[in-house]
C-alpha cells in the first residue's frame, strides 16, 4: 500500500482477543478496520472536556466523562514527511 | 579659460576627489556612477592596475565583536563590495533544519506551519565539525531508497518531544499557563541532539549541535497535546533557502561626508548639530587666530560657537540640514563613492570575521573557474 493512502487509525489491540475475522494469528498482517466486531475498540476524543473515549461498535456516541455527544477521531500514527522550508 | 591647447589639464587633487563624491542635494542624488575606468577622461590612464590598487586600498576596522562586525574597505568598487555582500548572504555553507518527521502533533500550529518555524531556528555547535567534517547530503535519486543518501557525515538527527499536563502544585488562582502546566512552551532549547555514528567525536561538550538562542518559541500547548517530531539538518547555501544564510544580514553603506562651506555660529550652530545624529557635528569656540584672519567670516566672532564636523560616519544622511533656510548654500553633503563601510551580524555558526574571509576565499574560487573560461574563449576564436 502506499504511504500516500490514508490510513484509518488502528484500533487498540488489547480489546479484541476474541476476534475471529481478520489477521488471525499473523501479528503482521494488517486488519481492516471495516472487519470491525462489537468487540473492537476505537479512541475517541471528548470535543468537550478532552478525554480519550474508547467506543465499541454500535455503542452510545456519548463522552463517558461529561456527557457530550461530540466526539472527535485520533490524528494519524502515520509518520508525515515535511521540508522545512 | 584660455583658449583650448589641444590638450586638457591633469586633474588637480581637487578634481580626483570631487570625482569620488556622490552628491546628496535636497530633491536630487548626482554623480552616482564610477568613472575610473579607460577611455572616460582624455589624456588619462584608469586602466585597472594591480599595484595601483595595492598602494591605494585600505581596511579599516571599526568594530569586531564575535557575532558583529563593522569595517571600511576603501579604495574599491562597488561591483566587488556587492559581490562580497552576496557571497555573505547567499553562498557561504551553513547547517540548518532541513526535513521535519512529524509522527506526532496535536497543538493548534499546523504541522507544515511547524516544520517551517523548525527550519528557520539558527543552530551552532563545534566549527570545525560543521566546516571541514561535514559534507553535504544530496536528494536521493527518484527510485532510490528515500535513506540512500543519509549519512552520520552529512546529516544531524535532532528530536523534539513533549507532551503538556496539568500542574498539581500550580498556586491557586493562578492564570499563567506556564504555572497552570508542565511544557506549556515548547522553546528551542527542547530540541535534542541525538549524536549518530561518529558524531560524538566531533560534535560534544561545548561543541554540541545546539540552538544558537535557545529562548525561541517553538509552539504552546494546552493539557492532552503532544509533539513528537524527529528532525535531520543538512549542509547548505542562502542561495536555496534564507534559513541557510549565516547572516543575519550583512550590509554595506558608503561613508558620509558633509562639507561646511561658510560658517555656522552661535544658536545657529546648536540647530545645525540638531540636524545630525549625535556625535556627527561638534560645537567649537572660534579661535583668536581665525578671527584675526581676513575673509575667513569669523572676524569679531572670537569666543562664539562654531559648528565643526566631529565624525560624519555615524551620520545617516537624513537630508533634514537642506530642510532649512538658514543653512541654504551653508552645507554640502555627499557620499565617499569607493568608501564602503560594512556591517556584518552572525547568526551564531560563524564568527563574523571568519565570514567575511571566507567570502574572499569564495570570490578567489569564483576567479579561478572563469579564468581558464576566459582563456579558452579567446583560443577557440
Ligand atoms: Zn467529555
Amino acid at each position: 500500500m502506499s504511504r500516500e493512502t490514508y490510513q484509518i487509525p488502528t484500533p487498540s489491540q488489547t480489546a479484541n482477543p476474541g476476534s475471529s475475522s481478520g489477521g488471525g494469528l499473523n501479528p503482521g498482517a494488517q486488519r481492516s478496520p471495516f472487519d470491525a466486531d462489537t468487540n473492537t475498540v476505537m479512541q475517541y476524543i471528548c470535543g468537550d472536556c478532552g478525554a480519550k473515549c474508547p467506543l465499541r461498535r454500535n455503542e452510545l456516541i456519548r463522552c463517558r466523562e461529561c456527557g457530550c455527544r461530540v466526539l472527535y477521531k485520533e490524528r494519524t500514527k502515520r509518520m508525515v514527511q515535511f521540508e522545512a522550508r | 579659460m584660455a583658449p583650448s591647447s589641444g590638450r586638457r589639464q591633469p586633474p588637480s587633487s581637487e578634481d580626483l576627489d570631487e570625482r569620488n563624491i556622490v552628491g546628496i542635494n535636497k530633491e536630487t542624488i548626482t554623480n552616482t556612477v564610477s568613472t575610473d575606468y579607460p577611455d572616460n577622461y582624455a589624456n588619462e590612464e584608469h586602466a585597472w592596475d594591480k599595484e595601483a590598487f595595492r598602494r591605494s586600498f585600505k581596511v579599516q576596522w571599526h568594530d569586531n565583536q564575535q557575532y558583529e562586525a563593522q569595517f571600511s574597505l576603501i579604495g574599491i568598487d562597488a561591483s566587488i563590495a556587492n559581490a562580497f555582500r552576496r557571497i555573505l548572504i547567499a553562498e557561504i555553507p551553513t547547517l540548518a533544519i532541513d526535513i521535519v518527521y512529524i509522527y506526532n502533533n496535536t497543538s493548534v500550529i499546523q504541522d507544515e506551519v511547524l516544520a517551517h518555524r523548525l527550519g528557520l531556528i539558527p543552530f551552532t555547535g563545534n566549527k570545525k565539525g560543521i566546516q571541514n567534517w561535514l559534507g553535504f547530503w544530496r536528494k536521493p535519486a527518484p527510485g532510490e531508497d528515500s535513506y540512500a543518501t543519509t549519512f552520520d557525515s552529512n546529516t544531524v538527527c535532532l528530536k523534539l518531544q513533549a507532551k503538556c499536563t496539568h500542574n498539581k502544585d500550580a498556586p491557586p488562582n493562578s492564570k499563567d499557563p506556564k504555572e497552570l502546566y508542565h511544557n506549556a512552551h515548547i522553546y528551542a532549547k527542547d530540541i535534542k541532539f541525538e549524536p549518530l555514528g561518529v558524531q560524538e567525536k566531533h560534535f560534544s561538550g561545548d561543541g554540541v549541535i545546539r540552538p544558537f538562542n535557545p529562548d525561541i518559541l517553538v509552539a504552546k500547548l494546552r493539557p492532552g497535546q503532544e509533539l513528537e517530531i524527529e528532525i535531520h539538518m543538512h549542509k547548505g547555501f542562502g542561495w536555496d533557502h534564507a534559513k541557510w544564510s549565516p547572516v543575519a544580514t550583512a550590509s554595506y553603506r558608503l561613508m558620509p561626508t558633509i562639507t561646511i562651506t561658510k560658517p555656522i555660529l552661535g544658536a545657529d550652530a546648536e540647530k545645525f548639530a540638531d540636524c545630525f545624529m549625535n556625535g556627527v557635528i561638534g560645537l567649537e569656540p572660534v579661535t583668536r587666530k581665525e578671527a584675526r584672519s581676513k575673509g575667513s567670516g569669523y572676524e569679531g566672532h572670537e569666543g562664539e560657537l562654531k559648528a565643526v564636523v566631529k565624525d560624519p560616519m555615524r551620520d545617516t544622511v537624513s537630508r533634514e540640514v537642506l530642510r532649512h533656510p538658514e543653512f541654504e548654500g551653508k552645507v554640502k553633503l555627499g557620499r565617499r563613492r569607493d568608501h564602503f563601510i560594512f556591517s556584518i551580524e552572525s547568526t551564531g555558526q560563524w564568527d563574523s570575521d571568519d565570514l567575511f574571509l571566507e567570502a574572499v576565499k569564495t570570490l578567489k574560487k569564483k576567479c579561478q573557474v572563469l579564468r581558464p573560461q576566459v582563456t579558452n574563449m579567446v583560443y577557440t576564436f
